[in-house]
């Protein structure tokens, strides 16, 4: 599509996620006269992500559309957009500004921003068939209405995994009635990498006692694939069995230009992927400079992250055609929440680097009654987490976070 | 310009507070408490809690 007639720049976003939205708002909103073309190999506009494992839906045949209404994000509705859906970006040329389309087409950009995002990793070949299972991930709108679909029918559900998106499937099929495995074979208890073993271990206790089969080690093992033929257990099962073992960045496309994909797409602090002026990169798939530990790049899989990566991504844009300057640089706070059959858990800061723990309040042994816990590196705080029913040490948490903030 | 929250797809998550404490509070049973009116000075706080919260139950109504 050579711009002929018209001169206005034209900017590609890859990527209809809320990080590509959230780059196009910012730019319509800087007053660019530019075209903006979003391409998204999903068939939807944006919608809510966390949105697909939070609650559950009634019985219905029109299960997709109901989901997709109710998790419907607004934003980038203007004649300048065009949203391109349905279609993939293959490859792109950066040195000559090209990207070449699943439907044969190419797309001539003036300024390219990466926000394809990542997708769930597998331990599955091909089709998701194994000896003993059939494998499924959950990342899309197409993923979550047939994963919401048997969790209906109340089966039995086999769940590989023991991070967000592991726990919260377990309370979800949990809450459809269904009978839940989670098989977690590298660690002790959910979140281990990012809470500590012992944090990990109550929250093992509490998926337990909540009637779910949380099982570690070598009996989790058992039931995986890499399970021998000569151990008589496992027995081919078809039932539902859904891995979320982490995540694999979608930068495949982008191979063959000299960037550094290692771990994501990496940009400086302005979102900007170097050595390229005119591309930028935001949301789950950007690696950038950690604002808090100097010198590491950080890379986070969250959805405010997306946002605030992405406005500022559109506003480097923005400033690059002359509108504005970027002053600001990443400020994103990290904090997330998370409730796993009915016990909130909310994480901040970055207790992943901590050297040692500290319980401020509560006891790990009664997590339903409570616990604040502070995560310290070389004595000084760097992240927090809080484990409640209900919400009764949330002003001391909330106090906690602001001297993390403040720090 | 007053907030509104959707008391059907909030789910308490207290993300709001956090980045708002000013209008949103969770009470002892962890449920959201907010109050609607704000200081237009508040309102990039305002804006924020309306980003963070993962459920987008959050909105700003004139
Ligand atoms: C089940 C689930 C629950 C979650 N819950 C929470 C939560 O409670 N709180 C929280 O903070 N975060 C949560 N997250 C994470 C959050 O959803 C993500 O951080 C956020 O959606 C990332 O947005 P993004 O725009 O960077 O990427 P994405 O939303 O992944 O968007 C990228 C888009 O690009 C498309 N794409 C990829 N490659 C191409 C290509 N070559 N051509 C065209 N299109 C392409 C993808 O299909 C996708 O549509 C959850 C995630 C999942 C899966
Ligand atoms: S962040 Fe959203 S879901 Fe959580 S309490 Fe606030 S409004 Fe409700």
């Amino acid at each position: 599509m050579p711009a002929t007639a018209d001169r206005r720049p034209l900017i590609g976003i890859v990527g209809s996620g809320i990080a590509g939205l959230r780059a196009a708002d910012a730019i319509l909103k800087c007053e660019v006269d530019a075209r903006i073309v979003v391409f998204g190999d999903e068939a939807h506009r944006t919608y809510n992500r966390p949105g697909l494992t939070k609650k559950r839906y009634p019985l219905s045949g029109a299960l997709e559309k109901t989901i997709a209404e109710d998790v419907r994000v607004k934003g980038a509705d203007n004649d300048a957009v065009t949203w391109r859906l349905g279609i993939r970006v293959e490859t792109a040329d950066l040195g000559d500004r090209i990207l070449r389309l699943s439907t044969g087409e190419t797309f001539e950009y003036d300024r390219l921003v990466i926000a394809s995002g990542i997708r769930p990793r597998t331990s599955a070949r091909g089709d998701g068939e194994c000896e003993l299972h059939t494998h499924r991930t959950l990342r899309g709108l197409g993923d979550a209405r047939y994963i919401h679909h048997r969790l209906q029918a109340g089966e039995k559900v086999t769940i590989v995994g023991a991070g967000f998106v592991a726990c919260e499937l377990a309370s979800l099929a949990k809450e459809y009635g269904c009978e839940v495995l989670v098989l977690e074979a590298l660690r002790r208890g959910p979140f281990e990498s990012v809470l500590g073993e012992r944090v990990a271990m109550t929250l093992g206790r509490w998926l337990a006692q909540q009637g779910v089969t949380f099982l570690t080690g070598d009996s989790a093992r058992k039931f995986l694939c890499e399970a021998k033929p000569s151990n008589p257990e496992p027995a081919s099962d078809r039932s539902l069995f859904i891995e979320a073992i982490g995540s694999v960045p979608n930068v495949e496309w982008l191979h063959g230009n000299g960037l550094d994909l290692s771990d994501g797409v990496r940009v400086d602090e302005y979102m900007r992927v170097s050595p390229w002026e005119n591309v930028f990169a935001a949301g789950d798939i950007a690696r950038y400079p950690d604002p808090w530990a100097a010198g590491n790049l950080t890379r986070m899989e969250f959805w405010k992250n997306a946002i605030d990566t992405g406005d500022l991504a559109g506003r480097s844009v923005a400033a690059s055609l002359g509108h504005g300057s970027v002053t600001s640089r990443i400020g994103y706070f990290p904090s997330m929440t998370t409730e796993v059959l009915g016990l909130r858990i909310q994480i901040a800061g970055d207790p992943k680097t901590s050297d040692s723990m500290e319980i401020v309040c509560g006891d790990l042994d009664r997590p339903d009654q409570g616990v604040l816990v502070a995560y310290l590196r070389e004595g000084a705080m760097i992240g927090a987490a809080y484990l409640d029913k209900g919400a009764r040490f949330n002003s001391a948490y909330i106090k906690l976070l602001r001297s993390l903030r403040e720090r | 310009m007053k907030i509104v929250v959707d008391r059907v797809k909030c789910q308490n998550h207290g993300q709001c507070a956090i980045s708002a404490p000013t209008n949103f509070e969770l009470d002892a049973d962890g449920k959201l408490q907010y109050q609607e009116a704000f200081d237009e000075e508040n309102i990039s706080d305002i804006e924020d809690a309306v980003d963070a919260c993962p459920l987008q139950a959050i909105q700003l109504k004139s």
